[in-house]
């Protein structure tokens, strides 16, 4: 055994860290060697006088000053979590808003418009139809001449009614354009005025009570009854319209 | 029990260690103060992470780490503060405090004496931190080689022979000394 493995076995026999094996191997070299058993007996003093200088010593505050640290570090994780949720919660319940406002406005004017639009359609329809030698494309009062015609021309069956004995001849029907689709109408006669009706399957589910809305000086009436919308249209005055409405 | 109380009651006892560790480490006593608290909060901090046992050790490798990160950090031109920086009184030391491990000396203190605990000390503060911080782990803490290769995260075989330089280190410095000693009394 060279003498700079001894050391390390010298070294770690004073901690006590030196196995059988290595013990039984050191004592032999020891038992030859002067030096190494000079190194021994110094490395025992150092290990002896180190331990007795003892530790630095601990200022008496630091105790206090770690304490405080923790409990501020205590306090500052708290924050995150009472502090923060309240926060998320807070942006979460703007951004809802927000998006409820947005999708709200947005689909009641996507739906103001429609109903507008729609509106000009019929009235455009209407007046149209009175520019033109005829409104009608099958001339016949008699509704199961009528109601058949549709047969093929449009996807639904439109309800006819003839209410001539409550002055409100059915003159005829033809097809028109309105709101994107094709619809039918039904040409009805008051006196001289003509009263276009327009139906075609509704959007929206359910009935719903006749609405009447002035434009210009045309009177419209719209309402939904049997998965049907209808708008009838004319310069009759409102009463009378709503009148042909109740006999519809 | 909330786990800072938990934490509390198993830490606070190892300050002493802690803190011997740091300023061994770094040669300074505020600066080991402030390792010291730095390390307590982050040990605090990732608590959850113990996995129990004995606490010392773990508590010893978080103190060492933010101790070698602050000597990083500083990365004085001059990494080896002289010995009469070391060991002057600082302001707010009490005269003899630096010297005296305890108000009431313990036994061995009085039988070796001031001046070779200050002889042993200097010879200490001299040697690279490798080989002061295994002398201080095993001489001061009485960590086992196991622990001790746990806080300096290196192999028992290397610990072994690191402690085996430093005590040869130590030995021919302490030597040095003494002869100097010898020549400035005569």
């Amino acid at each position: 055994m060279q003498c700079d493995e001894a050391q390390a076995l010298i070294s770690a026999s004073i901690d006590g860290e030196v196995s059988d094996v290595g013990a039984g191997e050191l004592r032999q070299h020891m038992a030859a060697c002067v030096a190494c058993a000079g190194v021994q007996a110094d490395f025992r003093r150092l290990s002896q006088q180190l331990k007795s200088a003892g530790r630095e010593i601990l200022p008496a505050r630091m105790e206090t000053r770690v304490r405080q640290a923790l409990a501020q570090a205590t306090a500052e994780q708290r924050p995150v979590l009472v502090r923060g949720k309240p926060w998320v919660q807070q942006l979460a319940a703007m951004a809802a808003v927000c998006l409820i406002a947005v999708f709200g406005t947005w689909s009641f004017t996507r739906y103001m418009e429609s109903e507008s639009r729609i509106e000009q359609d019929v009235l455009s329809a209407h007046v149209r139809s009175l520019l033109q030698d005829s409104p009608i494309q099958v001339a016949s009062g008699d509704p199961h001449s009528v109601k058949p015609w549709f047969n093929g021309r449009v996807e639904f069956a439109p309800e006819v009614k003839d209410p001539a004995a409550e002055g409100f001849p059915l003159v005829g029907a033809r097809l028109d354009y309105i709101g994107g689709r094709r619809v039918a109408a039904l040409v009805y006669k008051r006196r001289l005025h003509t009263v276009n009706v327009f139906v075609w399957p509704s959007a929206s589910p359910g009935d719903a009570a006749p609405r009447l809305i002035p434009v210009n000086t045309y009177n419209l009436l719209t309402w939904r009854h049997n998965g049907l919308t209808y708008w009838a249209v004319s310069d009759l005055n409102g009463a009378e319209l709503q009148q042909l409405q109740a006999l519809l | 029990m909330s786990s800072r109380t938990t934490f509390e009651q198993l830490a606070l006892p190892h300050l002493d260690a802690a803190h011997n560790l740091a300023y061994w480490l770094v040669r300074s006593r505020p600066d080991a103060e402030d390792i010291v608290q730095d390390a307590f909060v982050r040990a605090f901090r990732s608590f959850a992470t113990f996995r129990g046992g004995d606490i010392k050790p773990w508590l010893l490798t978080i103190v060492r780490n933010v101790a070698y990160r602050w000597l990083a950090g500083r990365k004085r031109a001059r990494n080896v503060v002289s010995i009469q920086e070391a060991f002057a009184p600082r302001a707010g030391d009490s005269v003899g405090e630096a010297w005296i491990a305890s108000e009431e000396p313990s036994p061995e203190a009085l039988l070796i004496g001031a001046q070779e605990r200050a002889r042993v000390l200097t010879a200490l503060a001299g040697l690279a931190p490798a080989f002061r911080e295994v002398l201080v782990l095993r001489e001061l803490e009485e960590l086992s080689y196991n622990e001790i290769a746990d806080v300096i995260g290196a192999p028992v075989g290397t610990v072994m022979s690191r402690l085996s330089r430093a005590r040869g280190e130590l030995r021919t410095r302490l030597g040095a000394l003494i002869e100097k000693e010898e020549k400035d009394a005569m």
